[in-house]
Order: C-alpha cells, then sequence, then structure tokens
C-alpha cells in the first residue's frame, strides 16, 4: 500500500546516500557510477519529490556548491548562466537586468525569496515543468544548453531541450552546467508576465515578450508561454503573423493567434478554457509592456 | 548510515551525526532540540521553518542536512536575541502581531534578513514576506511590526549578525 | 475610566512565541518516547479484513488495530447534551468511509522506523464499495447506506437515506407574507469544502506516570471534554487523566473537538505503555483528517413596496461527510444565523445534513455564520435594488437590533439584544468608505472596474442562555493572590491566538487594582482546573472574561477584609481601593486618614504571617445571555474584467463588540477575519475526485493561501468600533472572533456584483468563475 500512506513530507520517507562532490568531474563519475543517483541542486522540486515519492533516489549528489556552476558571466555576445546559480543571484545580478531584463523580471517571480535563495536555473530547467518561470525568457533570447557527461559536451538548444511535462532530453549521467544566452546586437523592449492564484505560486499561465518596434513596424518579436502546453513554448505562428505589421495591429493578431501555438489543459491551478482566455489577453498585456519599455529605452539611449 | 556534519549553528561551532536522508529541519528539531524552527508544510509553502542559511533566508524543509556542512545557520530563537532581532519583536509586540505564534518565528527570521541586507521600503518588505503565510492576522499588525522597526531602527544599517559564511 | 481595560500591553506569551520559544504539541518530546504513525484507507468505503502486523512488529514497531481499541461509538465533540449527540465513530475502523480514515497505527524508537513499520503492514480488504460522494444522490433509497444505525445519546436509531440529522422549522404564515410581499427573490448557493489551515497540524503526546495517570499534550480547544472523552472510550476515571494545556497554532474550529489522533496516540500508550508523539504530517492533516461543512442552500425572501422585509425561508443542504462531528447541532445553529439576521414576520425552514463517503466536517471560523449570512445580504441586496432603496437603509430598517429576541446558537439559546452598534457602524463606516460615491454598476466601463459593497453580520458570544439548552456552556476560573501579593490565574480556557487569557489578565487586574503583569497566566491541565467547555463561539472574553472577574472580586472581598482588620476599620466597607501609580500595586485606603494606606501585596504578606490563610477563589460561571456582537464590512474591490482577478483596494471594518479590552489585538481579530474572509470569498476550495480522494488540492501548494501582497496593506485597512456596553459582559466586554470574519464573503461578493454586474452565486468566486460570468456563461 504506497500511496497515501508512503507520504511523508516532515522525514523524507526514503533512505538515501549524499556526495558532496569537489569538482564537476566528480560529480559526473558518481553519478555514473552510484546507481539510483540523483543529481540535486538548490532541492526545491526534488525534495518536495522525495517527500511524496515521486521520484525514488538511491543516491544524492549535491553540486549546488560547484564553483564550476555557480557564475554569471559576461563573455564576448553572450551571457553565460553557471546551472546551479540561485535564482535570487540571477534576479539580482547587475549583468543579468542589463543585458537579460527579461529573464531578471522571471527570475524576481519566482517563488518566494525563501525559494530563490535556493532554487537554481539548472534544476527550474532540468525538473521541465511546463511551469518554469525561467523557461520562457531564455526560450525568448534563443538560449542554448551545455550538456556534460564522462563522455564528453552537448550543446542543445533550449527549443530541443524539453520533450514532455517533466521530460527533457538531458541523460541519466549527464549534468546540466550552463545556459548560454547570445546577446542582440539591439535593443529590445521586454516583459514577463505570470497570471497566478496569490502573488506566491506557480504560474497558470505566463508570457515572455521581446520586441522591437521601427517607425512603428514590428521589426521582431518574440513571444513564449509557459503552462499553456506540456513544454513551455515559443508562439512561433503568432510571432511570424506579427512581425511586419503596425504595432497595434502585431498585438491585435498576435494575442488572436496565440491561441494555435498552445495546447492547455485543465490541472490544479487552472482549466485549458481560462488559460486559453487569458493567454490572449497576456500576450496583449506583454506586448504594450514591452513597447513602453522598448520606448523608454529608445529615448534613453 | 550516519555522516558527521559540522556548521556554525548561532555562532557556535555545532558538530551532529545525521541521516543522509534528513532535512536542516529534523536536524535542527530533533537532533540538536532548537524548537523555535517549525514545521508547516514540510514543502516550503508556508515558510514557518525559515533560519538563516548564510545570511539568507531559507525553508529548511527543503534543504538537506548534508549541504550546510561548513555554513553557517540561524534560527528565530537565536535571532530574537540580537539587537535588531528585539527590535523587531518589541515592534511585534507593541502592534499586537503575534497571535496563535506559529508563523510568527519564520516571520521575525525573514523581516531581519530583510531589514539587515537594508531594505527600507515598505512594500519591499511585504513582498519579501510572501513566502511566510499566516491565517490569523492577514498581515496587517505585522507589516505595522515591520514599520514600527523601520523607524526604531532610523537610518542605520544594523549588522547582519549572521552573515559571515563560515568554511 | 479604566485603568488597564481598553489600554495596550503586550501580551504575556509574546516573546516566547516570537522567539519560537513557545513550546507546541509539535514541539514536546518526553524521554523514551515512541513515534506514531497512522495507516489510513487508500479507499473511501471499504470493509477491513485481515491486519498482518507482523512485518511492523518485526521492525520493533507497536502495533494498533481496531481489535487493540474499545470496540465504542463516540463523537469527538462533547459540546452538546448527551441526548443529541449523534455518535458514529470508532478510534479505528474496520469500515472505512473515507479516504484517510484511520485503520491502523504503529508506533516505534524512530520515526524513520515508524514509517517503515507504518509501510509494512499489510491490510487485506474483503471489501471495496463505490464510494458515495454527492449529498443529493447520498439520499436515494438505492443508495448504500453509509451507516446502518448510530446512537444518539444511549440510544440505536436507524439512519435512513444516508441523513444523518434533519430539523424543520416554521414560524408566523408566510403564504400570507408572501401575497404581502411586492418583491421576492429566490436565489440558490453553494459553498464548498474549506480547509481551516491552522498553521500547527494536529497531533498529540501522551505519557503514563508511575502511579499510572495518563498525561496528554494535544492540540485542543477543549481540555476537559478531552479528558471526559478519553475517559468514554477507554474507561479511565477522569482524575486518572491529565490533559495539559499547550499553546496552539491556530484553531478556527478545527479542535473544537477531540482531534482522532489523540485518541489513537492514548491507545498507543496504552498498548506500549510508553510515551507516544503523534502528529500529523501537512497533507494527513489537510487531506485526511478534516474541513468544513459544504453547503447548498436555496433562500427565498420577500419585501414590501416600502421596504419592509416580509417573509424568509432557508433550504440548508449539508454535506457532512462520514461522520458527524456537529451534523445536528449545525442544523441548529444554521437557522439561528439566518432568523436572527433580520426581522422576517414568517421563516420556515428545513436542514438537512447527509453522510457521503468524504472527509468528516467540523465547524470553521463562524459556525455557519459566513455562509448563511452571505447568501442572506446576497438576497437582501437584490431586494434592495429591486425596489430601489439604499441598501442601507434597508438594512437599517430591518435587522433584528435592540430590544429584539437573538437566537444564536439556535432554537434553545434565544436572548435578549442589550448592546447594539449597527446605526453607528453603518454612518461611520459609509462615511469612511465613501458609500455616496458608490455608482450602478451599469455606468461603469473600462477594463478594471471598482465596486463597492457591504456586509452585515453579527455572532454571538458563546452559548450560554438562561434555560439549560441542548449545548454545555460554562467555564471556570481560579485566582490565587501568593504570600507576596503576586497573582496566578488559573483556568482550562484556552487561548488559540486572539489573546483571550491576556483580556482575562486584564480584566483580573482592573478588578484588583494591580498592573496586568502582576497577574500570571498559568499553563495548566484538567487536574488543576475546574470546567471549562471549549474556546469557541466567539464566547472567550464574555464568558471567560467573566468567569475571571466574578473571581477576583471574591478575592478581593478578601483582600478587603483582611486589609480592614489590618488597617482597623470598623468593616471591609469602609476601606477603597485604587491602582497607586507610583507603588505599581494596589492601594487600600481609608478616606480622609492617609495613616490608614496598605498595598496588596502587603496584605497578602501579612495573611501569610499571621496564619489567616490563603487568598483565593475558584468559581464556576455559566453566562445566562449570549449576545450578539455586530459586525459590518464595507468593501471596495477592483476587478480586472479581462482575466476575472479581483483585487482588494480598501476594507472599512466595524464591530460592536462593547468594550474593547485589548484594542490592537481586537484589529488584529478583524484583521485575520477579513483575511479568512477574503480568502473563502476567492480562493479556498477543497474538491474530490471521483474515487474520493481529494483532488488537486492535495497540500499547501495547491490550497492557496493569501500572503502579505494579496490582502489589503495597513493603511487600505481601517477598523471602526462602536461605542457600545454590554451589561451582562466583563467590564461591558462582547465576543468578537467570529462577528469579524462573518459578513466578510458578503460584503466581497457585494462588491463583485457593485463592479461588474454580474452576481455569482458560488463561492471561491476565482478569476475563471468570474470571467465566465462576465462573458455570460459558455
Ligand atoms: C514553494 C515552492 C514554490 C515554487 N515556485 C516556483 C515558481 O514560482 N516558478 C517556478 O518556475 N518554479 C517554482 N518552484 C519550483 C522550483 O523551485 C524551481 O523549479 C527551481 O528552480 C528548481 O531548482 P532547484 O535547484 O531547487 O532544483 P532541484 O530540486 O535541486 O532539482 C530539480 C531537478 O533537476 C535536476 N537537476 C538540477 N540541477 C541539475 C543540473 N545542473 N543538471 C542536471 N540535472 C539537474 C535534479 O536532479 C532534479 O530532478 C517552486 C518550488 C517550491 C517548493
Amino acid at each position: 500500500m504506497l500511496s497515501i500512506n508512503a507520504f511523508n513530507t516532515y522525514r523524507i520517507p526514503q533512505q538515501l546516500k549524499y556526495f558532496k562532490p569537489g569538482n564537476l568531474q566528480e560529480a559526473l563519475e558518481i553519478l555514473e557510477s552510484v546507481e539510483g543517483a540523483k543529481v540535486i541542486a538548490g532541492g526545491t522540486d526534488l525534495v518536495v519529490d522525495l517527500k511524496y515519492r515521486r521520484v525514488e533516489a538511491r543516491a544524492l549528489v549535491d553540486i549546488s556548491r560547484l564553483s564550476e556552476l555557480r557564475f554569471i558571466k559576461l563573455g564576448d555576445g553572450y551571457v553565460e548562466i553557471g546551472s546551479a546559480a540561485t535564482i535570487r543571484e540571477i534576479a539580482e545580478s547587475g549583468v543579468v537586468k542589463e543585458k537579460l531584463p527579461l529573464l531578471a523580471e522571471a527570475a524576481e517571480s519566482l517563488g518566494s525569496w525563501q525559494i530563490r535563495n535556493l532554487a537554481t536555473v539548472g534544476g527550474n530547467l532540468c525538473t521541465a515543468s511546463p511551469a518554469a518561470d525561467t523557461a520562457p525568457p531564455l526560450l525568448a533570447y534563443d538560449a542554448e544548453l551545455e550538456l556534460v557527461s564522462s563522455r564528453g559536451v552537448r550543446i542543445v538548444p533550449l527549443g530541443k531541450f524539453f520533450t514532455g511535462p517533466k521530460k527533457t532530453v538531458i541523460e541519466r549521467a549527464e549534468i546540466l552546467r550552463s545556459v548560454r544566452v547570445p546577446l542582440t546586437p539591439r535593443t529590445y523592449g521586454w516583459c514577463f508576465i505570470k497570471l497566478r492564484r496569490t502573488s506566491f505560486d506557480i504560474a497558470k499561465v505566463s508570457v515572455a515578450v521581446l520586441l522591437r518596434v521601427e517607425g512603428g513596424f514590428v521589426a521582431d518579436v518574440r513571444i513564449a508561454l509557459g503552462s499553456v502546453a506540456p513544454t513551455p513554448v515559443r508562439a512561433r505562428s503568432a510571432e511570424k503573423l506579427a512581425i511586419g505589421l503596425k504595432f497595434e495591429d502585431a498585438v491585435r493578431v498576435a494575442s488572436e493567434r496565440v491561441a494555435g501555438d498552445i495546447s492547455p489543459i485543465d490541472d490544479a491551478r487552472s482549466t485549458a478554457w481560462y488559460r486559453l482566455q487569458t493567454s490572449k489577453v497576456l500576450v496583449k498585456d506583454a506586448m504594450w509592456r514591452a513597447y513602453e519599455r522598448f520606448l523608454g529605452a529608445g529615448a534613453w539611449r | 548510515m550516519e555522516m558527521r556534519i559540522r556548521f556554525r549553528l548561532n555562532g557556535v561551532v555545532t558538530e551532529v551525526d545525521i541521516e543522509p536522508h534528513e532535512t536542516l529541519l529534523n536536524v535542527l528539531r530533533d537532533k540538536l532540540k532548537v524548537k523555535s524552527v517549525k514545521y508547516g508544510c514540510g514543502i516550503g509553502e508556508c515558510g514557518s521553518c525559515t533560519v538563516l542559511l548564510d545570511g539568507d533566508p531559507v525553508v529548511s524543509c527543503l534543504v538537506m542536512a548534508a549541504k550546510v556542512d561548513g555554513s553557517e545557520v540561524a534560527t528565530p530563537d537565536y535571532i530574537a536575541q540580537t539587537e535588531l532581532g528585539k527590535a523587531i519583536v518589541d515592534s511585534m509586540l507593541e502592534e499586537g502581531a503575534v497571535q496563535c505564534g506559529y508563523c510568527i518565528p519564520g516571520f521575525l527570521v525573514t523581516i531581519y534578513a530583510a531589514l539587515a541586507r537594508g531594505i527600507r521600503d515598505v512594500d519591499e518588505m511585504r513582498k519579501a514576506m510572501v513566502g511566510n503565510i499566516c491565517r490569523c492576522t492577514g498581515y496587517v499588525n505585522i507589516v505595522r511590526a515591520v514599520k514600527k522597526t523601520l523607524k526604531r531602527i532610523g537610518s542605520q544599517t544594523p549588522r547582519n549578525a549572521v552573515e559571515r559564511p563560515f568554511r | 475610566m479604566y485603568n488597564f481595560v481598553g489600554r495596550s500591553f503586550p501580551r504575556h506569551d509574546g516573546f516566547a512565541k516570537a522567539s519560537g520559544l513557545a513550546e507546541f504539541t509539535f514541539d514536546i518530546e518526553v524521554p523514551g518516547m515512541l513515534y506514531g504513525r497512522i495507516l489510513k484507507s487508500p479507499y473511501a468505503f471499504a470493509r477491513v479484513g485481515r491486519i498482518d502486523t507482523s512485518s511492523a512488529e518485526a521492525l520493533g514497531a507497536v502495533a494498533l488495530t481496531p481489535d487493540d481499541v474499545p470496540d465504542k461509538l463516540f463523537n469527538p465533540r462533547l459540546l452538546s447534551v448527551e441526548e443529541d449527540t449523534y455518535k458514529d465513530w470508532r478510534v479505528l475502523a474496520k469500515v472505512p468511509r473515507y479516504v484517510g480514515e484511520p485503520i491502523a497505527a504503529v508506533a516505534a524508537p524512530t520515526e524513520d522506523t515508524a514509517q517503515r513499520a507504518l509501510e509494512a503492514l499489510r491490510v487485506e480488504f474483503e471489501e471495496i464499495y463505490d464510494p458515495i460522494l454527492d449529498p443529493f444522490k447520498a439520499t436515494s433509497p438505492t443508495a448504500r447506506p453509509i451507516h446502518e444505525r448510530i446512537l444518539r445519546g444511549g440510544r440505536w436509531v436507524e439512519v435512513r437515506n444516508n441523513i444523518a440529522a434533519e430539523l424543520r422549522y416554521s414560524e408566523g404564515y408566510l403564504e400570507t407574507e408572501e401575497e404581502r410581499s411586492s418583491v421576492v427573490v429566490e436565489r440558490k448557493f453553494h459553498v464548498p469544502r474549506r480547509y481551516h489551515t491552522q498553521l500547527e497540524p494536529k497531533g498529540a503526546v501522551c505519557k503514563l506516570e508511575p502511579d499510572g495517570t495518563l498525561v496528554v499534550w494535544t492540540t485542543t480547544q477543549t481540555i476537559h471534554n478531552t479528558k471526559i472523552l478519553i475517559s468514554q472510550v477507554y474507561g479511565i476515571p477522569m482524575n486518572r487523566i491529565d490533559v495539559r494545556k499547550v499553546p496552539l497554532g491556530g484553531g478556527f474550529g478545527s479542535s473544537i473537538h477531540t482531534n482522532l489522533v489523540t485518541l489513537i496516540a492514548v491507545g498507543l500508550c496504552l498498548k506500549s505503555r510508553k510515551p507516544v508523539k503523534l502528529v500529523l504530517t501537512r497533507e494527513e492533516d489537510m487531506v485526511h483528517d478534516h474541513v468544513s461543512f459544504e453547503f447548498y442552500m436555496r433562500v427565498r425572501a420577500g419585501a414590501t413596496k416600502d421596504g419592509s422585509i416580509t417573509f424568509g425561508e432557508l433550504e440548508n443542504v449539508i454535506d457532512v461527510g462520514a461522520h458527524q462531528v456537529q451534523a445536528y447541532p449545525i442544523l441548529g445553529t444554521s437557522l439561528g444565523w439566518f432568523i436572527s439576521l433580520y426581522k422576517w414576520r414568517a421563516v420556515r425552514y428545513y436542514g438537512r445534513s447527509v453522510y457521503t463517503n468524504k472527509v468528516p466536517s467540523c465547524a470553521i471560523r463562524g459556525y455557519g455564520a459566513p455562509e448563511i449570512t452571505w447568501a442572506v445580504e446576497t438576497v437582501v441586496d437584490e431586494l434592495a435594488e429591486e425596489l430601489k432603496i439604499d441598501p442601507l437603509e434597508f438594512r437599517l430598517a430591518n435587522y433584528r437590533g435592540k430590544g429584539e429576541i437573538f437566537w444564536g446558537q439556535g432554537p434553545t439559546v434565544k436572548s435578549v439584544i442589550r448592546s447594539d452598534g449597527v446605526p453607528e457602524l453603518m454612518a461611520r463606516g459609509s462615511e469612511l468608505i465613501g458609500w455616496k460615491r458608490r455608482e450602478s454598476p451599469k455606468v461603469k466601463t473600462g477594463r478594471f472596474r471598482r465596486g463597492i459593497g457591504v456586509g452585515r453580520g453579527f455572532h454571538t458570544s458563546g452559548a450560554g442562555g438562561p434555560l439549560s439548552g441542548a449545548i454545555i456552556d460554562y467555564t471556570g476560573a481560579i485566582v490565587k493572590v501568593n504570600e507576596d501579593g503576586s497573582v496566578d490565574y488559573i483556568t482550562a480556557l484556552q487561548d488559540h491566538g486572539g489573546g483571550t487569557l491576556d483580556a482575562h489578565a486584564k480584566i483580573i487586574a482592573e478588578e484588583l487594582k494591580i498592573p496586568p503583569s502582576r497577574v500570571r497566566i498559568v499553563w495548566s491541565g484538567t487536574s488543576t482546573t475546574v470546567y471549562d467547555v471549549c474556546t469557541h463561539a466567539s464566547r472567550g472574553v464574555f464568558a471567560g472574561g467573566e468567569a475571571a472577574r466574578r473571581a477576583a472580586l471574591e478575592v478581593k472581598k478578601k483582600v478587603l477584609e483582611y486589609a480592614s482588620r489590618i488597617l482597623d476599620a470598623v468593616s471591609p466597607e469602609a476601606l477603597r481601593i485604587e491602582y497607586d501609580r507610583e507603588l505599581d500595586d494596589a492601594a487600600i485606603f481609608v478616606e480622609g486618614a492617609p495613616d490608614k494606606r496598605i498595598t496588596l501585596s502587603e496584605v497578602a504578606r501579612t495573611a501569610w504571617q499571621r496564619n489567616w490563610g490563603s487568598i483565593s477563589a475558584s468559581v464556576s460561571y455559566r453566562a445566562t445571555v449570549a449576545p450578539p456582537s455586530f459586525t459590518v464590512y464595507f468593501v471596495e474591490v477592483e476587478v480586472d474584467t479581462e482575466t476575472g482577478v479581483v483585487r482588494p483596494i480598501k476594507v472599512v471594518a466595524g464591530a460592536d463588540v462593547g468594550t474593547v479590552i485589548s484594542p490592537e489585538l481586537a484589529a488584529g481579530q478583524i484583521h485575520g477575519g477579513f483575511a479568512i474572509g477574503w480568502s473563502w470569498a476567492v480562493g479556498d476550495e477543497v474538491s474530490y475526485l471521483e474515487n474520493g480522494v481529494p483532488a488537486h488540492r492535495m497540500s499547501l501548494a495547491d490550497y492557496k493561501l493569501p500572503t502579505s501582497m494579496d490582502l489589503p496593506s495597513d493603511d487600505d485597512f481601517v477598523v471602526v468600533f462602536a461605542s457600545t456596553y454590554e451589561p451582562y459582559g466583563p467590564f461591558g466586554a462582547k465576543g468578537l472572533g467570529e462577528a469579524a470574519s462573518n459578513p466578510v464573503i458578503a460584503a466581497v461578493a457585494n462588491a463583485i456584483y457593485n463592479a461588474i454586474g454580474v452576481r455569482l452565486y458560488e463561492i471561491p468566486m476565482t478569476p475563471e468563475r468570474i470571467l465566465r460570468a462576465i462573458k455570460g456563461g459558455d
């Protein structure tokens, strides 16, 4: 009789080993050799899953303190964020705020202060929740992930990383090393909006928008949504239809057409119907706010 | 399958044998008998178990105990004795911010950390507290206590007595 | 006028609580104790066969099965008199009737072993039945009986059609009144089950003293009823049970009765002969222990053209879940709230509590009043609108106020209203919210629309009354002056956070003219206190405070008597007593004779040194009335008509609690009352899957409570107290806890309507429901 009698949120009802590797290489080796070993970063997803027995593990490999994974770096034409960088570090990072304000805005809305101090971007992406807050902005930025294993390194575009709810292309003995975000040569307006039940909640619907307008016409728009499909998604068809239109028309078209890019379902937080209705509203709102910011930034420059 | 961890708890270097599957909450409460850290949900939602980990508030129910080896941890009972902690507690009592008292140690930790970081704006303070749930007060008197503490401490930035990471 | 009443003092347990040093049940440890875990039924309706405990025992655990506990039916709540107590519970169930019903339990030296032992228990289910979840299907003659017969007091009664209890009532000539009415409004309302979400999960710690006395620490609002229930179930004499008072991490009704966890812990302790700690995890507490009642209400009411209310009809179907806690009494109080709201000239009521295979439900803050008040205040708003009468005027003309009979806790608890602050609260509240700027929803345009709503309600102060009635309600207090003049106050009455006992200390201090800090509130148990029924029904300050005052009065009499001996006065009546600020003590003196002055401390010392005996009093007190505390809420909200999201803009909460004993704590009750009401109105809901497993909202991750950012900020929350005096209350005080939340749903609902022009008859009014309403169905 597993089920309800097997849960315990006071103490993890599973026996575990705990490894604290000194470097990434060691972490990979443990992961390779110890059966049932799982990576743990902030633990804000994994510990809950262990208590509810949604994940069975034999050992935990703690990567949260590895300096190789805990950094935020401004490179030439890109920003690179180590997978163990905490959400709070990201939200407060000067580099992120300046270069990736859309990500900073999303990071700020994730969980509570207590959660952000633990939670990592690597954990957020690897959990692969359709509602992961860092995913829509990173999708909009066309981020790439660097996955490492004892066999080597591979680069996967974030758009190809998620394969379904809680599913990714990552393999058992692989570790997400970092997220690389190419910088756009020009300024974009940005906006992340998250609809939730209370101010401390996972998204019912989230929308991330990056926007460039030239002479009143949309030169580029990138729209990504969370919690409205099996994975976080880019609204490619809405984007395509909106580019080239006058801004007001683009908003209308994108907001209408986003329906074709998403496939929301009913769950604890919301219903498919509501998600569909509000996705349209949020796309509109986010585009307007991004536009205002774009103009503000333009005027300032 | 025990393992030994060493960390600084409320200013005192502490060594303790733990089980690898124990959380910081378990070890604080059951091994070290620090009962000021309350269990409310075990999944990071209520904030009753908030402690400072290297100066930052975290929910101890989601922190593996093994992780804090080499860290600095501070709990509400200790924070209540610091200068800033006392100022917060006094303000809470004057404003009637304490009702059933189960969630309030967690609030103390969060408010302490926010003030020690130099947050002075009341709305910022309210935002900082969203991870602490209270069913009794509607937060009104808690926010009033924050305001009163802000008045008490004026423009000074109180020292965070527990920010130094320890390795 | 008073020295201490009405002034703010830091609460006595404030530091202990803020620092976390206060020990709650969850924090208590007894050397050598075992840790318990409960085996919960995974099925909503089944019959248990063999339970194999051998693997669990092989791990070193003690296992408790239904065969190890007395096969006795009981009701965990002992507030009703025996003949009105419906008994259908057992400590451990052979026929589990809801998902989570305890079937067995284990206790082991470590928590991990207990968990493993729990998982090692093997249960055979002889039969698994389809659960009955719908209270309307449950009453079909073909539905399987959830209970066949239960005990009412000592008598067996058959359960027909899964109806747990029924109550009918009528008064006046409804048909005639209806004919007289120029408008009639009829609406159906639905209130889902909600979870109390007291922050402390329930639990118990027990141990046996060497002499066999059972000591129990547990999350309860009533230590004496817990003692009595343990005695009834396990056959232990009551003087061999000492239930100790422990701080309670929130109640909200969740521990008015004695929680099952307490009885199971006792069973484990008796079987193992070792101390046992059994505390629920949050998910056990919220998903498998108990929740609030679910209401299906139909209200019909009418009024004449000139705005006087004619009749009211209420049909009230309550889904009580698998067992009765208050299935019968809630029908009576629902009627009581309904009848006491307005001056109906005719009333018809039909209430029915129905069994389903869901977690049992019990009272939640307000005990039916928030739900009934929402329904009635909605219909009343609609009547006023149809009659084109201002909703405030309409209410003032028709509500039951001073001089009228108040029914409070149902038909057996009636008394005359003697203090009534409603007109004052209506006037001041409407001014502060800006009622005059309130516009019809029809003229509102734009995406974000604001609306103002009003809700008026009340709650009883206790369940006392002139006749004995169906509810037990009396309390007691012991006040003892120590040999140095310090005072111990000993009571069984619990404080679940409102500061009740601090109010008592202040009342005692006021009577004795000593500073409240001199009165120590003693943590005690059933062995050292006299009976108090329970901290419920907002009776703490009103009934408990009066008991404390009476005990203080007796003590004062003795003090004066001794003082008159010392001062050589002709009699105690010749003496005056006052608070001497300089000495920070009570001074007893003869007017006009400056040398005839002595402090209370000196009197105490002298009485000790001269062998006069202790200065103490023990009283038992029954209130002969249960006066209503009125509350009037004005709420302004903003609705985003594109997403349905509602935001509170401003709250003006008016409360008539008689004399305010502790202003900041009383305000705190109102803030908290609003918070819980707001979350009922827009957020809280427990729903179920077809197999009887609570759907979705299995944890606090999905049962979301408002945060500090979701409720009005302190600048937008105005509290107004009426200047009234309740002649029966201690220093004129009445209750507050529940009145603080009762009209909140109503006010919020009326505000939402005023914003968008559409009414919702189902709570919570989630953004989704609001959006659907705005879009006109779908
Ligand atoms: C109360 C609460 C509120 C929350 N609110 C939000 C919210 O608002 N928005 C939101 O998006 N999320 C939220 N979350 C979920 C969670 O906090 C985030 O997803 C967080 O970013 C996870 O990071 P972590 O480091 O804690 O992950 P962990 O729990 O440590 O790991 C999560 C998963 O990722 C794997 N993993 C972690 N790092 C790596 C790596 N580098 N390489 C390979 N695998 C890895 C782990 O094995 C595990 O399977 C909330 C969680 C809680 C408990």
